[in-house]
């Protein structure tokens, strides 16, 4: 029997060719009982490899290649593999590459992040060392010297070790990869082992689980050195004899020194720890004297819930809540859970104390408790949610709460808060795992392979931008239409490695906000390293990760809307003077209700995009839960799985409500016989495929996030088997099939949307009631959201928000409310806006004026140095300097601007003309607009399609306003400029296109054929007239294109939002 | 007066400024295909300017063997070079602008349009001012030119206002005359094909005389040096020789071609040679008084000319190792003689302690494999044989790459103590034997001494 136990995964980032997975499946084919896995300086894959051993019946030795400082040669580094025998030894792993890692950039060079020996004395007990190969020590005192010189350093090095690790626990390493050189040092070693009675241990030193794979590993290397194969040389490997090798092929070459093959079953058996031994405790919370975790958490619990059930507005009372309330808090203490959830009660405490608005959402919503501690503002009582989704003892998983804050500065602050109050070892970013995908996969290979930069683009091109793939697009044809020639040799064995490398991890990333807290001792359970930014820590394992081993996690999120709404409120206070509550909303406000049945929503959370607009006329949502079922019915769940239409005909009475199987009716009655939530799907799989809660919650993993190929094929199997067993066969089964797998990969838990719906109602009631507020707080918080700033103003200025221009005199860099004559609610416009002004110059205009109002153009110069020429020239185009004293108009300032920031020197000062003899000529109409779109992208004047009307109408082109009163199947002629442009994964090639003109926006579809007729004028084209049949359904309005032709209307700058 | 022609769709191998020298030998070519020449004086030999400008329009559009240019022309007679320029470039046809009058005719021209370069102004700093240009409004030469100067100069610096005075075709300066540049070329026509390398000789000779004394007068040397021949069957014959440093000896640059034109000789009689060489500074050397003297250059070159001439030219150089794990793998470099200062013998492997003879080519062999050991070889070829039984065998030593390529390779390779069983010769050789592992076949790469 022979064990591997230095195998490299493809988590050595460059250095290894196989995924976890790959290896332990290798692993198993070749009957082995268990297998190590040692990745570079790090436990990156081990999670998976833990899982993957698990599941297959192995067992998974942990460890890593460590990277030393050699004290005997003195010279650079060298890396030791070292094995984990006991959790103490993971722990001291752990620590080791935390300490190395945290010692430097994220960018370190290699050999830069190493070790020192003493600080590996110190963390020695509890490993196993082997004497390494080509770059361990041994090897580097034998190639050091020759004779007697080599074997001087081979004993040193040997007593080094063993001073280090107890002579028990080093093992004289062998590995025989057909290479005279090796074969030099083996015969070195075994004298150096057998004269210091170390044991022999062969080994492969895997980096890929099969020979096939070694052309990935070269290719790696090259990506690593940043050559090319042509050029790698000696860099590549030498053979392919890296792979897993049997038992009986390790005794063959290992004939010589039967000892040590045997030895590493012998090892092996003295691997005591695998990652099911983690030693994770749940965090805990530092309470008061004379209090406990318990005690604490009920108290505030209580004090939360006597607030949140008041059994007004329909609320339930405290005592009816308090049955649930008890219930949860009793499963919480029984999973010793309390800690966790004071944890994020103190986050939302400082959040609420520092006036960051902070809301929960995802499964948490669930939870009463959440609800009571302020972590979720949604009701689950009064919603009737499914408690078990959050939290359930059966499925031995862990809550995951996460939190909504509002996107930049305020989130930070939160984030800072975690680790400051933890520590910077007690509290870490979970991992992103950043791997080959698509054009970056092709580009580094394409470079490998030496193709020049015309056939790397073309290559990378091939990886469609689109997110609809054409089904009948073989990759020969896309190869073929790219001009290249799969019967070449070199395209074809790119073709080979590009579908190799996919998925192969590439580099490690962090996180947008999972974070881990462990209380001070999480370098313990998992090594920690800095991030890109500044501050921030990552854990080497990813969000997935971290929940398999049962690592309890906070996901600190950023939500641009969380700004705009927070933004909004302060606005509200500071200019209408009004304090907007947004836990008591007024739940039915009439305009809310109106602006989503007309679908009136550019701006809103959830609810903006075209395919909502299109749905809301259908749905006409009429109180809240339908804004939960809005948010969650236009995901790509229920538009794979067919869900969309069923309901909305249900819902308007087309259609009867009809269940798949009578065991469904209790499931899907709220959501009339429909299936449109998760928790909808994992009640399907427990009552009609006899799941367990935790298997079906598997269920929803393995699709949710497909991992693994085999491993959804495999779970589909168990679920149709299940279906079988209890009599639902044929198209039910495989309608029951298809919801459940559409839905759990993009499918909103019921909670969530609730959450989602909380926020989308809010926009909506801050625009129909505070419109210059909410326009305010969402430009002054772009980028977000679905449209671009410019249809943000068209569209309030159309609900009859006056905005107001940018002026030097009274804009702030952000953009702010202001009391005119005619209204007390005036948007004006900001220096933000000005395109190439930097915020340095333009708060320091702010802080100018404050001290005193400017006299003029030069005054201006004089005390706001910071100005640049170019930015001075930008302010004056777009008219902001119209307002000083001196200039009238924006040609005055530009003929003044010249002369500022050129100074003539005192000699010519009595030659120099007066302020306003300016002989330029005043900007035409479409000459500001032009200057308008160059210098902030957007306008405040009219719309560039207003400008080209009277054209428009000897072409017969109606407005946008004009084809609503049509009928339906009217032959229609519009124009605009495209807005948005989409073509979705879900809409079979279907192209949908926005346009907007001076009265609003008219929805457009493309047929995939009328898309390939016109591809060019629909891709880049800004403005189009479509010809087309108006289509009228429910009010939902849209021109189906026959004919597109592109305007050459001139607008600088005019880009839309385009969705790949 | 200053005449400016364009020619926008001049044929590639036409040259404009000599059209321009057949009416006046003050001839100044700015970019764009356009030439400038001083017309001051013509009258007498063209009459009227407009005569001469009607002349140059109907000469250019005659063939090239009448002294055309084989295209139409814009021709622009104005006082001023510049908006004479500006004018021809812009305007089809003939245009004549009187003195004063610039701006009528090219005053609509937009600004964009101005030839920056004519009055020294950056690209860079041109874009710039046209951008102001832009937001001012200001989109003609006419606009442009009707803006007070002092307010110009005070925005816009000097290189504004001589831009305003180039669109107002107020600029004033001399024509920068086109001087004859150098040639470094000899050819001649013979009046007789010659088949005979001899007699070739002496017209190589006299051209390289010529061209040797050109490089000499312009105290240069060369280190290319290309010999293009016309043949009697209408194809040519093309060699270039390339010295590893620049020299200028008419006699060595000789014996260089002659050895070249002996290893390929021309496959037909000649009837016109031509040499050009490209010119470059010569080397100056400056030799240690204890170094050595190594051979000169020019005899170097000769000898390794000779030899190639003997073995190949692609059997000659210095061997140089290649950064692969491919066997064997090497390249030959041009020889060049070095002279290192402690110049120290390297080994890649320094435990390699054997030496070792490497067959070339390697011996065909038939190995008999036992228990995946090579257990009899025999294998032999008309200088040597190897024969005998494997007493001691080390390896498979396996070698794989370059698996992107067509050609890579796979092969084990064995190091093998036989038994040679001859008598009075030593008992037992080692030899290094490998396998193809693509075609399965044996043989014997040397042996270890």
């Amino acid at each position: 029997m022979y064990i591997e136990l230095h195998t490299r995964s493809a988590f050595s980032f460059l250095e290894g060719a196989s995924v976890p997975e790959e290896l332990i499946a290798a692993g198993l084919a070749l009957d082995m009982p268990a297998l190590a896995l040692l990745d570079r300086d790090g436990v990156y894959g081990a999670p998976r490899f833990h899982l993957a051993a698990k599941n297959n019946g192995l067992k998974a030795h942990i460890g890593a290649e460590l990277t030393v400082r050699n004290p005997i040669s003195k010279s650079g580094t060298c890396s030791i593999p070292v094995l984990v025998k006991t959790r103490e030894g993971y722990q001291n792993l752990c620590r080791l590459i935390t300490l190395m890692k945290l010692r430097v950039s994220k960018h370190a060079k290699p050999g830069e992040c190493s070790v020192t020996s003493d600080e590996l004395a110190a963390h020695a007990a509890g490993l196993v060392c082997l004497t390494g190969s080509f770059d361990g020590p041994m090897a580097a005192a034998l190639n050091g010297g020759n004779g007697d010189a080599a074997t001087h350093a081979g004993q040193k090095t040997v007593d080094w070790l063993t001073g280090v690790f107890g002579r028990e626990n080093v093992y004289a390493e062998l590995q025989r990869h057909f290479n005279r050189e090796e074969e030099a040092r083996n015969q070195a070693v075994v004298e150096l082992a057998r004269r210091n009675r170390l044991p022999l241990l062969a080994t492969n030193g895997v980096c890929h689980a099969t020979a096939a794979r070694r052309e990935i590993s070269d290719v790696f290397t090259c990506i690593r050195n940043h050559v090319r194969l042509e050029t790698a040389g000696r860099l590549l490997a030498r053979n392919s004899e890296r792979y897993l090798k049997s038992a009986a092929v390790m005794q063959k070459i290992f004939a010589d020194l039967p000892e040590a093959v045997a030895q590493t079953v012998e090892l092996s058996s003295r691997l005591e720890f695998t990652l099911k031994d983690l030693g994770y405790e749940f965090p805990k919370y530092p309470v008061p004297d004379g209090e406990t975790m318990t005690s604490f958490l009920r108290k505030r619990t209580e004090e939360g819930a006597r607030w949140r059930y008041t059994g007004r507005n329909g609320a339930p009372t405290y005592e009816q809540a308090r049955p649930q309330l008890e219930r949860e808090l009793k499963l919480i203490e029984k999973l010793k859970l309390e800690g966790y959830f004071l944890i994020v009660w103190d986050i939302i405490r400082f959040c609420r104390d520092q006036g960051i608005l902070v809301q929960g959402r995802g499964s948490a919503a669930n939870s009463a408790v959440c609800y009571s501690l302020a972590i979720t503002a949604v009701d689950p009582i009064g919603m009737d949610l499914l408690f078990e989704r959050f939290l359930s003892e059966e499925r031995g998983e862990w809550p995951d709460i996460d939190l909504d804050l509002p996107s930049g500065e305020k989130r930070e602050k939160a984030i800072q808060y975690v680790y400051e109050r933890y520590g910077k070892l007690g509290a870490a970013m979970t991992a992103n795992v950043i791997t080959y995908r698509g054009r970056s996969a092709a580009r580094e290979v394409g470079k490998a392979l030496d193709f020049d930069e015309d056939t790397l683009s073309r290559l990378a091109r091939l990886v469609h931008t689109w997110e609809w793939k054409d089904p009948s697009d073989s990759s020969e044809r896309q190869f073929r239409d790219a001009g290249l020639d799969l019967s070449n040799a070199r395209i074809r064995k790119f073709f080979q490695l590009y579908q190799q490398v996919q998925d192969l991890p590439r580099h490690l990333g962090q996180h947008s906000g999972g974070m881990v807290i462990c209380q001070g001792q999480l370098d313990s359970i998992v090594p920690l390293e800095p991030a890109a930014m500044p501050g921030r820590v990552v854990v080497q394992w990813d969000k997935e990760d971290c929940a398999d081993l049962g690592l309890i996690k906070v996901d600190l999120l950023g939500l641009g809307m969380m700004a705009v709404i927070e933004d909004s409120l302060q606005l509200i206070r500071e200019s209408y003077h009004e304090e907007v509550d947004l836990a008591h909303l007024p739940p039915d406000d009439k305009g809310v209700f109106e602006a989503l049945q007309n679908a009136d929503t550019i701006g809103l959370f959830q609810v903006e995009s075209r395919a909502q607009m299109s749905c809301l006329p259908r749905l006409r949502p009429a109180k809240f839960y339908d804004i939960v079922v809005q948010v969650a019915i236009i995901r790509p769940g229920p538009i794979v799985g067919n869900m969309v239409h069923p309901y909305l005909k249900r819902r308007q009475g087309r259609e009867p409500v009809v269940y798949a199987h009578p065991a469904l009716k209790p499931i899907l009655e709220r959501t009339l016989g429909v299936p449109l939530f998760q928790e909808q799907l994992l009640r399907m799989a427990m009552v009609c495929a006899g799941f367990t809660g935790g298997e079906a919650e598997e269920l929803r993993r393995a699709f949710g996030f497909k991992r693994s190929e085999a491993r959804m094929k495999a779970i589909e199997g168990k679920l149709r088997r299940g279906l079988q067993q209890n009599g639902i066969t044929g198209k039910t089964q495989d309608e029951i099939v298809l919801a459940i797998s559409s839905f759990a990969l993009y499918g909103f838990p019921e909670s969530h949307a609730a959450s989602f719906a909380l926020l989308a109602y809010a926009s909506a009631y801050l625009k129909c009631n505070y419109l210059a507020a909410f326009t305010t707080a969402m430009l002054n918080n772009q980028p977000m959201g679905f449209y671009q700033p410019f249809t943000l103003v068209k569209d309030a200025q159309r609900h009859g928000l006056k905005v107001l221009p940018i002026d030097i005199t009274c804009s702030d860099w952000l953009c702010t409310i202001e009391e005119t004559p005619e209204t007390p609610h005036a948007l004006r416009l900001g220096l933000k806006y000005v395109k190439g002004l930097s915020q340095q110059s333009g708060q320091a205009i702010v802080r100018a004026r404050v001290v005193r109002p400017f006299t003029g153009i030069d005054d201006l110069c004089n005390r706001v140095p910071e100005l640049r020429k170019a930015e001075l020239r930008k302010l004056a185009a777009i008219g902001a300097l119209n307002f000083i004293q001196g200039a009238v108009n924006r040609r005055d300032a530009l003929w003044q601007v010249e002369r500022v920031t050129r100074a003539a020197g005192e000699l010519y000062e009595e030659l120099a003309e007066k302020d306003g003899d300016s002989p330029l000529l005043p900007m035409s109409v479409t000459e500001r607009m032009d200057a308008d779109f160059r210098g902030t992208g957007l306008t405040i004047g009219k719309h560039p399609v207003a400008h080209h009307r009277a054209e428009l109408d000897k072409l017969d082109a109606l407005r946008a306003i004009d084809i609503r009163k049509l009928r339906n199947g009217s032959f229609v002629r519009v124009a605009g400029w495209v807005i948005v442009r989409q073509r979705p994964g879900t809409a079979k090639g279907f192209m949908f296109l926005t346009l907007e003109d001076e009265t609003g926006v008219s929805n457009i579809i493309v047929t995939p054929q009328l898309f390939d007729r016109y591809r060019l004028e629909l891709v880049d084209h800004p403005f189009l007239m479509i010809e087309g049949k108006l289509q009228n359904q429910d009010n939902v309005i849209s021109v189906k294109a026959h004919h597109v032709q592109p305007l050459a209307f001139k607008v600088a700058a005019s880009q839309s939002h385009d969705f790949h | 007066m200053f005449a400016c022609i364009h020619a926008p769709q001049l044929p590639a191998d036409l040259s404009l400024p000599d059209f321009a020298y057949g009416f006046s030998p003050i001839v100044e070519e700015s970019a764009g295909r356009t030439a400038v020449i001083d017309a001051e004086g013509c009258e007498l030999l063209f009459g009227s300017a407009y005569q001469l400008a009607t002349d140059i329009a109907r000469l250019a559009k005659e063939p090239r063997t009448n002294g055309g240019l084989e295209s139409t022309v814009n021709v622009a007679l104005a006082a001023n070079p510049d908006a004479a320029i500006h004018a021809a470039m812009r305007l089809k046809g003939i245009t004549f602008i009187a003195a004063g009058e610039e701006l009528t005719c090219l005053g609509e021209l937009p600004v964009t349009a101005l030839e920056f370069s004519l009055v020294n102004v950056e690209k860079k700093l041109a874009d710039e001012i046209f951008e102001t240009l832009r937001l001012w409004g200001i989109r003609t030469f006419q606009e442009f030119a009707s803006l007070p100067v002092t307010g110009v100069s005070e925005r816009l610096g000097q290189e504004g206002v001589r831009l305003q005075q180039l669109a107002a075709g107020k600029t004033e300066r001399h024509l920068k005359v086109k001087q004859p540049a150098a040639v470094f070329a000899n050819s001649i026509e013979l009046d007789h094909a010659l088949h005979e390398l001899e007699p070739l000789s002496f017209i190589f000779a006299r051209l390289l005389n010529q061209l040797c004394a050109t490089l000499n007068a312009y105290a240069l040397a060369t280190n290319e040096l290309t010999l293009q021949m016309q043949l009697a069957d209408q194809t040519s014959y093309e060699r270039t020789l390339s010295l590893p440093h620049p020299m200028r000896d008419h006699k060595v640059f000789l014996k260089l071609l002659l050895l070249e034109m002996e290893k390929a000789p021309p496959q037909a009689a000649v009837k016109a040679v031509s040499l050009t060489c490209d010119p470059v500074k010569p080397r100056v050397l400056q030799h240690g008084l204890f170094v050595p003297l190594a051979p000169a250059p020019d005899k170097l070159e000769l000898t390794l000319a000779r030899l190639a001439k003997l073995v190949g030219e692609q059997n000659i150089g210095s061997p140089v190792l290649l950064d692969s794990h491919r066997p064997d793998a090497f390249d030959l470099k041009r020889f060049v003689l070095e002279t290192r200062k402690n110049s120290k013998f390297e080994i890649r492997n320094p435990k390699s302690v054997l030496g070792f003879r490497m067959f070339r080519p390697p011996l065909r062999a038939v190995v008999q494999v036992d228990r995946g050991l090579p257990a009899q070889i025999s294998a032999w070829n008309k200088q040597r044989s190897v024969y005998g039984k494997v007493v001691n065998a080390a390896g498979p030593w396996r070698t794989t790459g370059d698996w992107w390529r067509d050609d890579g390779w796979a092969r084990d390779e064995w190091d093998v103590a036989v038994e040679t069983g001859k008598p009075g010769a030593e008992q037992q050789a080692v030899y290094r034997i490998y396998r193809e592992l693509n075609s399965g076949a044996w043989f014997v790469e040397g042996n270890y001494d």
